[in-house]
């Protein structure tokens, strides 16, 4: 079998971002659990929650890219405040099972309500950029897609940086840490929880509008991803936020190149045969049960 | 004496079971009775492993789909009957339980849920997607009757037998389970692991075992139902079928084996009452289970059970 | 005679901190032998990596002979070393007479399937146990208690329950965490007198407590720790004796 090395710079391209968009998931994931040790099964729904709100906000603001994606980023924002002040704020700490039963109830509504209010069809979502791209010979990205995986990089310094150097993120680490002695210190863990499931929820919702031009936007969509950046993180170490970004990167990669030469089917049987081998050998996940690190 | 007492009940619930057939003649009532024999085995299955062992597993609806197709294509693609089909259906699962438990089962219990999910959405992408196996979302229709010795189990009341026998010996082995020291074992390891460790119980041990025996007898459950339908596409893996498992036993109470065995019976026929839109019904279902586990996180039974308990500590004070 | 139980430079550490530092200690068989030391200084440590619920950072772990570092907890309870715990555990949701009958499941014969068919075998070996938990129960005075769920006992009827648990499959050796604490002191002199029963009749104990006169009343040897590491290994009269004891704990506690 002769490979065209074009094809495969392009198929590698398109993996990039799409591993960086799944980072982007399975990094809000990551924190949710590290943080409040909750497993928000209501994630995928949030992404969803994103790509909806960014087909919808698109027409009104004259199919303009920032304000929709930003409008989206807010939506999501506050679905994720409501959630936990509705529901997670009211769990112990030890109430793992309630919790996922909890978002699993969620996730179900949310779904279904959509589906509902909106029909199941997929949608094809059209901005300002349209499909336009940049070439270079013969490999082509388009714009959308090349903004997206700008979008993430971004987003993941700038999460760094919250991380590391503001009293906000450094609160969040500490609790994620060592809960105990955070508390000691006078951390207040109801308001630290609160800014973790919004954050999570914010990067989630960013991840899903810069889908939305990309792939098809239906109700599902959550459903489809959601299920990768649970096997992301639990091969990069549930609560490890560098873990799960180097695994969601490869996986994009990982699944771009299949998906080019092999049927769908093992694309997705991929990730989860490779989950059950890295629980096999190393239960803790490739890159240890490490608490939130930024680095 | 309670003991007598529930088997009294128990066998006094089998005979009207038995009889109503001839108590009506509606196909539509007695297609309930099917479903609520199968999802009553599904419900109590789960009940074993997680209401006594305190895994929250979603493996269990995998276990139903993949017992479902095992039938069917035991019968429409490889030739064999139907029995054949549920001792494939019994045979595989049990091995994939094995398979994905041994490795999941070692790890804490948060990583737990997260492959048993998995594997579940793993499961339903596999039925859409291998198309020569599975035909895909149009799958197998025109499943034909079970027949034993020459005899079908043909039109609905003749089928409800089969199911109700199924679901007698499924539930009677569940009971013995949760009733014998391995029951106890199970709870005490849901309770407190490491004390259980300490007395040199195995937790890893007993947990696949209630997995396993979970596995098999949703498996054949699921079997047994697409049958019923006559027909298995992938819906059969949907989610829906999941939550209504875990209504059952969050509503009847989680480790407590008669509650999810009246819930599982009395809520099977609750899709039924509220026939309007499928989207409508799950986001209902989905309400109920939030509000569950807010509200009343024992279910009945353990809301009663803690009656009990508070009572016997005032009679001690 | 070979000691029962015997540790050999013996360390763990917590992220820095050694909880346990190189310590090797003997316990004699048929003898009881006390643990103290101040708050931290690694009693309960060496006791989780003793019965397996710690990985050793170094060291060996010598059961009757068999080593058995790196063994799984189960299975080195399994071997006849049975351990309680300092923060009492006991099966809440289960009857008292349930907490003991486990207790002793995996000593008695039969397996999976005779617990399931109800065999014969399985039979005999239940009575046997509820023969056993009653005559404990009735020791430490919970004998009325029997049917009820152990969640709604007091914290040191817990522990004293915590205690027949670990007398029930007759262990080669009993390591107690603190047996009496939080207990009742006019039950104490009743756990003392258990103890010298069961020590009277071939068993061996290894007991941390902070209840000193519980210890030097009890044991025949004592050890006794300070910020992981033994600092002295001696008859109760010596210990009593000794100036660095003093400082290091009885000075401060007592
Ligand atoms: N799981 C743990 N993680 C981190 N540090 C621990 C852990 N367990 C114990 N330590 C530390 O190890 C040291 C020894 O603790 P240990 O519990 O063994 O002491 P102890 O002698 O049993 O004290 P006490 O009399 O209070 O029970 C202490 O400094 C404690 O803070
Ligand atoms: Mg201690």
């Amino acid at each position: 079998m002769t490979i065209d090395p074009l094809y495969l710079v392009q198929l590698t391209l398109n993996g990039l971002v799409l591993g960086l968009l799944y980072a982007l998931i399975a990094v809000g994931l990551s924190l949710i659990f590290g943080v409040l040790e909750i497993i928000n099964f209501a994630h995928g729904e949030f992404l969803m929650l994103g790509a909806y709100a960014m087909t919808f906000m698109l027409p009104v603001v004259g199919l303009l890219y920032a304000p929709a994606l930003l409008a989206a980023v807010l939506i999501t924002a506050l679905g994720g405040f409501l959630l936990f002040e509705l529901f997670l704020s009211r769990l112990g700490q030890h109430d793992f099972e309630r919790s996922i039963l909890i978002t699993i109830g969620l996730s179900i509504m949310l779904l279904h309500g959509t589906q509902y209010l909106v029909s199941a069809t997929p949608r094809l979502v059209d901005t300002e950029l349209g499909f336009d791209g940049v070439a270079i010979g013969d490999i082509r990205i388009t714009w959308t897609r090349l903004i997206g995986g700008g979008l993430a990089l971004a987003a993941f310094a700038s999460l760094y940086g919250l991380l590391t150097r503001t009293p906000f993120g450094r609160a969040m680490r500490a609790i994620a840490q060592n809960r105990e002695a955070a508390l000691m210190v006078g951390i207040k863990p109801r308001t630290v929880a609160r800014n973790a499931v919004v954050l999570s929820t914010a990067l989630c919702g960013l991840a899903g509008a810069a889908l939305a031009p990309i792939q098809l936007v239906q109700p599902i969509m959550g459903q489809f991803l959601i299920f990768k950046a649970f096997a992301l993180v639990i091969i990069g170490g549930l609560g490890n936020l560098p873990g799960a970004i180097a695994a969601a990167v490869a996986l994009g990669l990982f699944e771009s190149w299949i998906g080019g030469f092999f049927e769908i089917i093992w694309q997705e049987a991929a990730v989860f045969l490779l989950m059950i081998l890295v629980l096999l050998v190393r239960p803790n996940g490739l890159f240890g049960r490490a608490i939130v690190r930024a680095g | 004496m309670r003991r007598f007492a529930g088997v009294g009940a128990a066998a006094c619930a089998v005979g009207a079971a038995a009889l109503l057939p001839t108590v009506t003649q509606s196909n539509y009532l007695i297609g309930i009775a099917v479903s609520a024999c199968l999802f009553t085995v599904a419900a109590a299955s789960l009940n074993l492993v997680y209401g006594y062992t305190g895994l929250l597993s979603f493996a269990q609806l995998a276990f139903w789909g993949i017992g479902g197709y095992c039938a069917a294509l035991t019968v429409a693609t490889f030739g064999g009957n139907f029995w054949q089909g549920l001792l494939l259906a019994a045979g595989l699962n049990g091995a994939l339980a094995l398979a994905v438990g041994y490795p999941a089962l070692r790890l804490n219990r948060h990583a737990f849920v997260i492959v048993s999910l998995s594997f579940a959405l793993l499961a339903n992408l596999i039925a859409r997607d291998w198309t020569e196996l599975t035909r895909g979302p149009l799958g197998i229709p025109g499943l034909p009757a079970p027949t034993l010795f020459g005899f079908a189990f043909r039109g609905t009341a003749t089928f409800y037998y089969l199911a109700l026998t199924y679901a007698m010996l499924a539930l009677g082995l569940l009971y013995a389970i949760a009733s014998s020291q391995i029951g106890v074992t199970l709870r005490a390891i849901k309770q407190n692991e490491i004390l259980a460790q300490s007395q040199g119980i195995s937790g890893l041990g007993y947990k696949l075992l209630a997995f396993t025996v979970g596995a098999v007898l949703t498996a054949v459950a699921g079997g047994i139902f697409v049958f019923h339908l006559t027909i298995v596409d992938p819906l059969i893996l949907d989610f829906y079928y999941m939550q209504t498992f875990l209504i059952m036993v969050i509503i009847g109470g989680a480790g407590s084996f008669w509650g999810v065995v009246v819930a599982g019976v009395l809520m099977s026929a609750l899709p039924e009452l509220l026939r309007f839109s499928a989207d409508l019904r799950m986001v209902l279902y989905g309400a109920i289970l939030v509000a569950a586990v807010l509200v009343m996180p024992d279910g009945v039974a353990g809301w009663l059970r803690r009656r009990r308990v508070e009572r016997l500590r005032a009679a001690l004070q | 005679m070979t000691a029962l139980l015997a540790l050999e430079h013996v360390t763990k550490s917590y992220s820095g901190v050694r909880a346990v530092d190189d310590v090797s200690l003997a316990v004699a068989r048929h003898g009881i032998t006390g643990l103290i030391g101040p708050n931290g200084s690694g009693k309960s440590t060496t006791i989780d990596c003793l019965s397996g619920f710690q990985a050793l950072d170094r060291g060996r772990v010598v059961l009757d002979g068999v080593e058995i570092t790196g063994w799984a907890p189960h299975r080195i309870a399994r071997a006849g070393l049975i351990r309680t715990f300092q923060t009492v555990r006991v099966y809440d949701a289960l009857s008292v007479l349930d907490n003991l009958k486990l207790a002793a499941q995996q000593a008695a014969p039969g397996g999976w399937l005779d617990a399931l068919l109800r065999t014969r075998r399985h039979g005999a070996a239940d009575r046997a146990a509820a023969a056993r938990a009653r005559e404990l129960l009735a020791l430490i005075g919970l004998a009325r208690h029997e049917a009820v769920p152990a969640a709604i006992l007091s914290y040191g009827q817990k522990k004293l329950l915590a205690l027949a648990a670990a007398l029930m499959p007759r262990p080669k050796l009993v390591v107690l965490d603190e047996p009496v604490a939080g207990v009742n002191p006019t039950r104490i002199r009743e756990v003392e007198t258990v103890i010298r029963q069961l020590h009277a009749a071939g068993e061996t104990f290894l007991i941390v407590e902070h209840n000193v006169d519980f210890i030097m009343n009890l044991c025949d040897r004592v050890i006794v720790f300070d910020q992981g590491r033994t600092l002295m290994d001696g008859t109760p009269a010596e210990v009593r004796k000794d100036p660095r004891v003093l400082e290091a704990y009885l000075g401060a506690g007592a």
